[in-house]
């Protein structure tokens, strides 16, 4: 009897171990592998290696020849020469000046800009329609900033510009902002600070979201005044992220290319040609790639600081969250 | 919070104001794609008029322009799936299992992206010309496909981080592949970073001009590189055409802000500030 009941229990209390899944034989594999982690990083290295390090290896050793592509000469080995003839050069330095202005500038008013105009939308929780009107708002830096150098000489035609139109209606004096020396500059300026102000304005409320609302709700009972508010309480706890803001953007504005590229095509003169550009204009108009390559060489390690700084205040306020 | 409700109204009215002066200059534009040429390029500059489908239409008989908008779609939308699709393999591995040198090269991947784009083409474009990959499609979807891996990386790190380990545990534990945990348990956790990386992935590389000027050719050419080209061709140059493209082109990347919103913050800083507005 006994005999009989065992086999009929046995089956009741099998189906708790579910049948083993039939697995494919590189998934058992992968299972057992001591290298899964690295196995997983293989395509982005991939990438990386192919994309990233092959050519600056290449870029390295072209910056030491004199390289025409034009030119039926072979490359020619120089050393050092491309290097220093850049150190030499008066034109690089105006065009290191230059574009420092320009970040400064147009960081600084983005900047300026943003800070108000985020504060000023910090109460915008009820306003109505609002995601329409952030969309407005933040229009300007989700454009292709080719379409958008292209349209701002449109509107900034010296015949039939709209902006002369309000010039003639304001101040009765038409001008050439894309013609005169100084204007074109800070035409320039102002079409970048236009299109990032928003930008700020995103950092500034994601820094004033980022400060405690209880710290907020004691300064409002104790009835602090305004400017101790932003002083004691919103800037301590908001810093971060503003700071990773204007990082960002001075990244950025090192960056800008396209922009005058298209607008004022660097001109007049040189006078809104940057790095970016006239590495592009080194490169692929005149055809110089070794002269080209030692500077994007320099850029590189300009844009590599300020990566760094970059990361520093990421993971500064990391750790920082951390403790808390 | 506000006592006096004409105040608060007052308020929204200057928002109001704020956000449309922002717009303005696109709304100029967006105008113009509907005027007629003499009224596009009067002096007088012409407020109220008489829509016209003209442009519009115009471009979009234009035989290149449909070409390159498809291309715009196909590189955009191919290389920020092929890049997503490497970026979460390592973006698993460095949340989950942190091998030596993940803060470095994670850091080395972000400064790619932080370096002038006329640097990093120049050697990419010795090295395809000795290749042969130079206006090629692989060349130009992979080359893209780079481009928008440091942001997946970081923006899937950074969700996947917050996605708890319990989760692997228990996938594991109850007898799941490595495999298996990581697409079918701890994947759909990630919805959030992945529309995040995937939406303002496509807008960067849609917007992109410099790389495919230099690097594309017939067959790979997107709209930014008409735009540019269309308008540099000596010449006087064709405002209601330059109008109409930028309408078209500008569309999508408004709409996608408009729609994906909550991801604005995460999606313009690469994926290292999170939160929303």
């Amino acid at each position: 009897m006994a005999q009989t009941t065992f086999p009929a229990e046995s089956p009741a209390a099998a189906p708790a171990i579910p049948k083993a899944r039939r697995r494919l034989p590189f998934a058992r594999a992968l299972d057992e592998s001591r290298f899964f982690p690295t196995i997983l990083l293989g395509p982005v290295l991939v990438f990386f290696i192919v994309w990233n390090v092959v050519p600056l290896l290449w870029l390295l050793g072209v910056s030491f020849y004199r390289y025409k592509l034009t030119a039926a000469r072979e490359p020619r080995y120089v050393g050092f020469d491309n290097f220093i003839e850049i150190w030499k050069s008066s034109e690089v330095w105006g065009l290191l000046g230059r574009t420092l202005s320009f970040m400064v500038l147009t960081v600084g008013g983005a900047t300026l800009l943003g800070m108000v105009l985020g504060f000023l939308f910090w109460g915008s929780g009820r306003l109505p329609g609002r995601r329409l009107a952030l969309t407005l708002l933040f229009t300007p830096m989700v454009l292709p900033p080719v379409a958008v150098g292209t349209f701002y000489r449109l509107i900034l035609d010296p015949i039939f510009g709209i902006a002369n139109f309000f010039s003639e209606k304001l101040v009765g004096q038409r001008y050439d902002f894309l013609g005169n020396k100084d204007l074109a500059f800070a035409s320039t300026i102002a079409v970048d600070v236009w299109m990032w102000t928003p930008f700020m304005i995103l950092m500034t409320l994601a820094a004033l979201a980022s400060v405690p609302k209880a710290e907020l709700e004691a300064a409002e009972i104790d009835q602090i005044p305004w400017l101790k508010r932003v002083w004691y309480i919103i800037l301590p706890n908001g810093k971060f992220i503003l700071m990773l803001g204007i990082l960002l953007r001075t990244i950025d504005a090192f960056k800008t290319t396209d922009l005058p590229y298209l607008m004022t095509n660097g001109g007049p003169g040189n006078t809104t040609e940057f790095v970016g550009l006239s590495l592009y204009r080194t490169g692929f108009e005149a055809f110089q790639m070794g002269d080209a390559s030692a500077l994007a060489i320099i850029t590189l390690l300009v844009a590599i600081a300020f990566a760094s700084i970059y990361l520093y205040v990421l993971s500064y306020r990391e750790t920082r969250a951390q403790l808390k | 919070m506000n006592a006096h409700p004409w105040r608060q109204r007052l308020y929204h009215v200057v928002l109001w104001v704020v956000a449309i002066v922002f717009f303005l200059p696109v709304l100029w534009i967006f105008l113009a794609a509907f005027k007629s040429g003499g009224e596009l390029v009067s002096p007088n500059p012409v407020f109220l008029f008489k829509p016209t489908m003209e442009n519009i239409l115009r471009v979009v008989r234009e035989p290149n322009f449909l070409d390159y908008l498809k291309m715009s779609f196909i590189l955009s939308v191919g290389s920020v799936l092929i890049a997503i699709g490497v970026s979460f393999l390592a973006a698993y591995s460095f949340s989950r299992y942190r091998p030596t040198g993940t803060n470095f090269i994670m850091f080395l991947l972000l400064s790619t992206r932080m370096v002038p784009a006329s640097a990093v083409v120049l050697p990419i474009f010795l090295m395809y010309n000795v290749l042969g990959w130079s206006k090629t499609f692989h060349g130009m979807i992979l080359f893209y496909a780079m481009f928008s891996i440091p942001f997946s990386l970081w923006i899937l790190k950074g969700f996947l981080d917050g996605v708890s380990l319990r989760y692997d545990e228990t996938a594991l534990v109850n007898g799941g592949s490595r495999l298996h945990t990581m697409f079918r348990v701890v994947l759909p956790q990630l919805k959030p970073g992945l529309v995040a990386a995937f939406i303002f992935n496509i807008i960067f590389v849609w917007n992109e001009f410099l790389f495919n000027y230099i690097l594309g050719g017939k067959g790979t050419t997107m709209i930014p590189v008409l735009l540019a080209t269309g308008v540099k061709q000596g010449g006087m140059t064709d405002w209601s055409f330059v109008a109409s493209v930028s309408f078209i082109y500008m569309l999508p990347p408004i709409l996608a802000i408009y729609l994906f919103q909550k991801y604005l913050l995460v999606g313009m800083t690469f994926g290292t500030v999170r939160g929303e507005v």
